[in-house]
C-alpha cells in the first residue's frame, strides 16, 4: 500500500505520523513543495526574537524521517492528478502512483484581485524563507502595514509590537478572519486592538503600494482618498485560499476547497483530504464548511489517517472558535493555540 | 570579526559528453586564481562518450589540508541516473543541486529529488531552460549549473570568467561569450537563491600573489621537475594515466633544446631511455603497470650496466588491462622486485603533487649519483589530482650529479666498474677520451668485461646493492616523515603513496577525538629506510597500514623488513582511501587497546 501524501503541514506530517502507527509496513510518501523538512509556521514570529535558524523550527529531527520510513519529496510541485490511472506528475516530469491519496495542501495568502499587481511590494509570512525576508526589511523600530488584519496577521502583529515596532493595521471586512465578527460587536474588537497598540485604519480602501527609493521607508500605501502612509514593510492578511489547482482536472468534487464528507474522504474512494484545502460537510450547518487552526487541522490530519487504515471516524472540531476579549482588554484567538 | 574557515567539497556528476569534467576544471582554477587552495580528482570512464559516468570533485580551503575530504558539501547532478548513487555522499544540511525541468516524463524513482536524505537540502534549477534563454542553446546546461553554485555561494565571479575565459582561449571569441553568458544567467539565479544549507565560503586566508601558488596535477608537476632537473630526451608510449607526462614533455621539451620520441611500445621507450643513460644524458620514460611490466627486461639491464635513468610509474586498477581509469597501489611489488636475478633499484612514491615535483627533479640525481634506474611511483589518483603548490624561487635540482671519472690517462684500460668504499665507480660516458669500456648484460668485471666468476658475481652483486644505501641520505628529498603524536602512541599509520594524505587527515581527526596517534609517510620504497620504520613501529602499539591493494604489498615490504605484524586496510575499490574508513580503523585499533590494558 502506498500512502501519498500532498502537503508537509501539520494535516500532512501528522497524517504520515498517524498512518506509520496504523501500518508499520506501508509505504508512506509526504511530497512538499518546499525545501525542508517540517517545522512549525506558528512558531515564525520568533524571528523577531533572534530565532533565525530554520533547524530551531523543525518539529521533528531529520533521523525521525528515516527510523519511521517517511519519504519527504521536497522541492517537488504536483501538476496533476489523474485518478483513474491513480498516478501524479510532478513539476520535474517524474510521474508516481499511489494507491492512497491525501490532499493537505493547505492554503495561499488570498489578495483581493485589485492589490494583485502590488505582490512584488508586499511580504509574506507563511514560510521560513519569507518570514526571514520579511524581518531583514524590517528596521529596527520600523512600521509595518498590515492590509486586512486576518488572524494569522494579528498574531504576528503581537510579537512585532512586543518587539518594538509599529503596527498599522488597515481594517476591512476580513479582519479578523476566520473569526466571524458582527457589527454590533466589531467597534469593541477595534478598540480591543487599540488597546493592544495597533494603530487602526478604518473605513479607507489601499487604492495601490508603491515603491519608494532613497532615503526613508521602502514603501507608500496610498488610499483611494488620496491619502497616504510610508511603511517599511507591507503585508497582506486577508485570510487563505485554498491551495488546489493541480486537483482541477482530477474529477473530484471541488467547490472553494476540495469537498468531503465527515470521514475526510472525498467523492473518490481513494482520495482524503485535510486542512485548510478541504471544505467539510457539516451536518449541523448543512452545509461544506472549512475549519481552520492548528489543533483542527491536525485533528483532520489524524481523522484521514485513521480512515485511510480501516476506521470510520468523523471529524469534530476541537476548537471553540469565538474571538474572546480578555479582561485586560486585549484580544485572543482560540487560532493561535498549538501544541 | 572572525574569519570563517573555508573546508568545502562540490562534486560535480554527469555523463560522458555533459562536460563535468570541464566545468569541475573551470570550478578549481577560478578558485585557485581567487587565492583558496584547492584539490581536486575526477573521475571518468574509459569510453570516451556516451556511455560512463564523470565526477568531479573540488576541495577547497583556506587552509593546508592532504586529501579529498570523506563527504561532499555540494553536488551537482549533471545527469541524475549517475548522481543518485552519489547523493549518499553528501553530509547532512549539504546542498544537492539538480536540473529541474528534464526534457521527458521519468519514471518513478529516477529524478534525483527522490533519493535525498531528510537532513540535505534540495535546490532545483532550470539548467537547460536558463542555457537556452542565455545562449540560444541548451549545450551550456553544465556552465549554467556552475554559474549557479558560484552565485549560491557568493563565489568571486570575475575569476570564473577569467577562468572560462582562459579555457577557451584557442576557440573562437564566440564561444567564451556564450560560456560567460550562460555562466552569468546561472550565476544570477544562484545569488536570488534562500540558502537553507549550512555551507560556507568565506574569504581566501590571505592574499596569494598569483606567483607564489599554482595549481596542477600530478603529471604535470612531474614534468616540471623533469624540466627543472634539465631533462635532455624522453621516450614513451602513450598509457593511461600516465600519458598527459610525455603529452606535456612534448610541448615543453623543444622549448628547451630537449628531445622526445614516441617509441612503438614499451620495450622500444625503456630500451632508447637506457641507450640516452648510457650516453650520459638525462632520460626518462613513463608509463603503467602493463607498460612497466614489459619494461621489466631492460631494467635488468641498467640495473647490471649501472646505467643512469628514470621511470616513472603511474599505477591503476589492474591486472592486465584491468580499470584503465581507477587508481589503485597495486604495483609496488613490481616496483621494487619486478624483473630477474637480484636487481635491486631506488624506488620513490611521492604522497602528494608538491612531492611528484621534488621526487621528479632528485630522481634524475640519484639516477645520476647512484648510477641506477630509479622507479618513481604515481598513481592515477595523484596523476590526475590537482592541488594548488608553491615552488621555491630558485631551482634546487643539481644540474650534473655523477661521479666524473679523471681521465688522467688516456692509454690505460678505464675501470667503469671499479670496486669503490662507497659501491659507486667513477663514470665516463662515450666519446671521452680515456673512458672506453664494455657496457654488458652480462656479469663482469671492473673493466666491464664479462666475468662470470663466484667472488666476482658476489662482489658486484654486493656493490650494485650496497651502494643504493647512501640514496637514503639524499640531500633535499624527505625520505620519510613522522607527523602528529611525538613518544609512544596508541596507534600509528604507516603509509605511502597517494593514500598517506588520507592517512594524514584521518591521523588528525584522530587526534581531534582524543586519540594518541602519529603517522609516517615513507618516501622511499627501495632501498627501505628500516631503522626510522623499526623506531616508529616500535613507538605504536598498534599500527595501521592503509593501501589501494588488495595483498597489502607495503604492508608485506614492511612486515618482512621489520618482522613484525601489522594492521592491514586493504582496498581495491578503484577509489582512493575514504579518510573515514582509516578513521574507524584507527578508533577500533585505539578501542582495542583501551579494552586490552582494562583487561589487564
Amino acid at each position: 500500500m502506498h500512502h501519498v501524501i500532498i502537503g508537509n503541514g501539520i494535516a500532512g506530517s501528522h497524517a504520515a505520523q498517524v498512518l506509520r502507527e496504523r501500518n508499520p509496513d506501508g509505504k508512506i510518501t509526504i511530497i512538499s513543495a518546499g525545501a525542508l523538512l517540517f517545522y512549525n509556521r506558528y512558531d515564525l514570529p520568533d524571528v523577531f526574537r533572534g530565532r533565525c535558524d530554520w533547524i530551531d523550527y523543525l518539529v521533528h529531527p531529520p533521523a525521525y524521517y528515516k527510523e519511521n520510513k517517511i519519504k519527504l519529496r521536497r522541492k517537488s510541485l504536483v501538476t496533476e492528478v489523474d485518478t483513474n490511472k491513480r498516478t501524479l506528475t510532478l513539476a520535474h516530469r517524474e510521474v508516481m502512483s499511489y494507491d492512497q491519496l491525501l490532499v493537505a495542501t493547505g492554503g495561499a495568502a488570498y489578495v483581493p484581485e485589485r492589490l494583485l499587481e502590488f505582490i512584488p511590494l508586499m511580504h509574506n509570512f507563511n514560510n521560513f524563507r519569507v518570514a526571514m525576508e520579511m524581518r531583514d526589511a524590517l528596521p529596527d523600530g520600523g512600521t509595518v502595514v498590515m492590509l486586512g488584519g486576518d488572524a494569522l496577521g494579528l498574531d504576528l502583529a503581537r510579537t512585532l509590537v512586543e518587539t518594538k515596532h509599529r503596527v498599522v493595521l488597515v481594517a476591512g471586512d476580513r479582519t479578523f478572519w476566520p473569526h466571524e465578527v458582527n457589527p454590533e460587536t466589531r467597534p469593541r474588537y477595534m478598540q480591543a486592538l487599540e488597546k493592544m497598540h495597533f494603530e487602526v485604519i478604518d473605513g479607507k480602501q489601499v487604492d495601490r503600494v508603491e515603491q519608494k527609493n532613497g532615503k526613508g521607508p521602502a514603501r507608500r500605501v496610498v488610499f483611494d482618498d488620496g491619502s497616504d502612509l510610508p511603511a517599511d514593510v507591507v503585508m497582506p492578511f486577508y485570510g487563505l485560499s485554498p491551495s488546489i489547482d493541480f486537483m482541477s482536472n482530477a474529477g473530484i468534487d471541488i467547490e472553494r476547497g476540495v469537498l468531503v464528507n465527515p470521514q475526510l474522504q472525498t467523492t473518490r474512494d481513494d482520495i482524503w483530504a485535510a486542512g485548510d484545502v478541504c471544505q467539510i460537510w457539516s451536518p449541523e450547518h448543512n452545509a461544506y464548511r472549512f475549519f481552520y487552526g492548528w489543533k483542527n487541522v491536525k485533528m483532520m490530519g489524524e481523522v484521514a489517517a485513521r480512515n485511510m487504515t480501516g476506521d470510520d471516524v468523523a471529524f469534530t472540531t476541537a476548537l471553540d472558535e469565538v474571538l474572546q476579549i480578555q479582561p485586560d482588554g486585549t484580544i485572543t484567538s482560540p487560532f493561535w493555540d498549538y501544541d | 570579526m572572525t574569519s570563517i574557515h573555508t573546508d568545502v567539497q562540490i562534486g560535480i556528476c554527469g555523463s560522458a559528453g555533459d562536460g563535468t569534467i570541464a566545468v569541475g576544471d573551470i570550478l578549481k582554477r577560478a578558485m585557485a586564481r581567487a587565492g583558496y587552495r584547492v584539490i581536486a580528482f575526477d573521475e571518468y570512464p574509459a569510453e570516451i562518450r556516451g556511455f560512463g559516468k564523470c565526477v568531479a570533485r573540488t576541495r577547497i580551503t583556506t587552509e593546508q589540508v592532504y586529501s579529498m575530504k570523506p563527504s561532499t558539501d555540494v553536488l551537482v547532478s549533471l545527469n541524475d541516473s549517475h548522481a543518485i548513487p552519489h547523493v549518499q555522499e553528501v553530509r547532512d544540511y549539504g546542498a544537492v543541486i539538480y536540473d529541474s525541468a528534464p526534457i521527458s516524463l521519468i519514471e518513478e524513482g529516477w529524478h534525483i529529488s527522490g533519493h535525498l536524505n531528510p537532513g540535505q537540502l534540495p535546490y532545483s534549477l532550470a539548467m537547460r531552460e536558463i542555457s537556452e534563454q542565455a545562449t540560444g542553446a541548451n549545450r551550456s546546461r553544465n556552465i549554467v549549473a556552475l554559474g549557479f553554485v558560484a552565485g549560491l555561494y557568493r563565489l568571486p565571479r570575475q575569476a570564473f570568467i577569467d577562468a572560462i575565459a582562459a579555457k577557451f582561449q584557442t576557440k573562437a571569441a564566440e564561444v567564451t561569450e556564450s560560456n560567460v553568458k550562460a555562466f552569468s544567467a546561472g550565476y544570477d539565479h544562484g545569488a536570488q537563491v534562500y540558502r537553507f544549507d549550512k555551507v560556507e565560503v568565506g574569504p581566501p586566508a590571505r592574499r596569494t600573489r598569483k606567483q607564489d601558488s599554482t595549481m596542477m596535477t600530478g603529471n604535470a608537476a612531474v614534468v616540471r621537475g623533469c624540466l627543472d632537473a634539465g631533462i635532455e630526451t624522453f621516450f614513451g608510449y602513450p598509457i593511461t594515466p600516465a600519458t598527459s607526462i610525455m603529452e606535456r614533455l612534448a610541448v615543453e621539451m623543444p622549448k628547451h633544446g630537449a628531445r622526445l620520441l614516441q617509441t612503438e611500445d614499451e620495450i622500444a621507450a625503456i630500451s632508447a631511455t637506457i641507450g640516452a643513460g648510457f650516453t650520459g644524458a638525462r632520460t626518462a620514460t613513463a608509463t603503467s603497470g602493463p607498460g612497466f611490466a614489459l619494461m621489466s627486461e631492460m631494467m635488468g639491464l641498467g640495473v647490471m650496466a649501472e646505467v643512469p635513468a628514470v621511470v616513472f610509474v603511474s599505477q591503476r586498477g589492474g591486472p592486465s588491462t584491468g580499470m584503465p581509469t581507477k587508481t589503485e597501489q597495486s604495483d609496488l611489488n613490481v616496483a621494487v622486485f619486478g624483473g630477474h636475478g637480484d636487481a635491486k633499484r631506488i624506488v620513490l612514491a611521492p604522497t602528494n603533487v608538491e612531492g611528484c615535483w621534488r621526487c621528479a627533479g632528485r630522481a634524475f640525481e640519484m639516477a645520476e649519483a647512484y648510477q641506477t634506474p630509479v622507479v618513481v611511483l604515481l598513481d592515477l589518483y595523484l596523476s590526475n589530482r590537482y592541488e594548488t603548490v608553491v615552488f621555491p624561487k630558485d631551482n634546487p635540482f643539481i644540474a650534473d650529479a655523477s661521479k666524473r671519472a679523471v681521465l688522467e690517462k688516456p692509454d690505460e684500460p678505464f675501470r667503469r666498474f671499479e670496486l669503490t668504499v662507497d659501491g659507486v665507480s667513477p663514470r665516463a660516458v662515450p666519446g671521452e677520451a680515456g673512458g672506453i669500456h664494455t657496457a654488458t648484460g652480462l656479469e663482469h668485471n671492473e673493466f666491464g668485461r664479462p666475468n662470470d666468476l663466484s667472488d666476482m658475481h658476489h662482489q658486484m652483486t654486493e656493490k650494485r646493492h650496497e651502494k643504493l644505501n647512501a640514496a637514503l641520505k639524499h640531500p633535499g628529498i624527505t625520505i620519510y616523515k613522522r607527523f602528529g603524536d611525538t613518544g609512544e602512541v596508541d596507534v600509528g599509520l604507516l603509509a605511502w603513496g597517494s593514500s598517506f594524505g588520507e592517512a594524514l587527515e584521518a591521523m588528525l581527526l584522530a587526534r581531534a577525538e582524543g586519540i594518541r596517534c602519529a603517522a609516517m609517510k615513507v618516501v622511499m620504497l627501495s632501498p627501505l629506510p628500516v631503522k626510522p620504520i623499526q623506531r616508529f613501529l616500535n613507538d605504536c602499539k598498534e599500527v595501521i597500514v592503509p593501501e589501494l591493494n588488495y595483498e597489502g604489498q607495503f604492508a608485506n615490504l614492511v612486515s618482512g623488513a621489520v618482522g613484525r605484524s601489522v594492521i592491514r586496510l586493504n582496498r581495491v575499490t578503484g577509489k582512493p582511501m575514504a579518510v573515514n574508513e582509516i578513521l574507524d580503523a584507527i578508533r577500533s585499533a585505539a578501542g582495542k587497546r583501551k579494552v586490552r590494558k582494562s583487561a589487564a
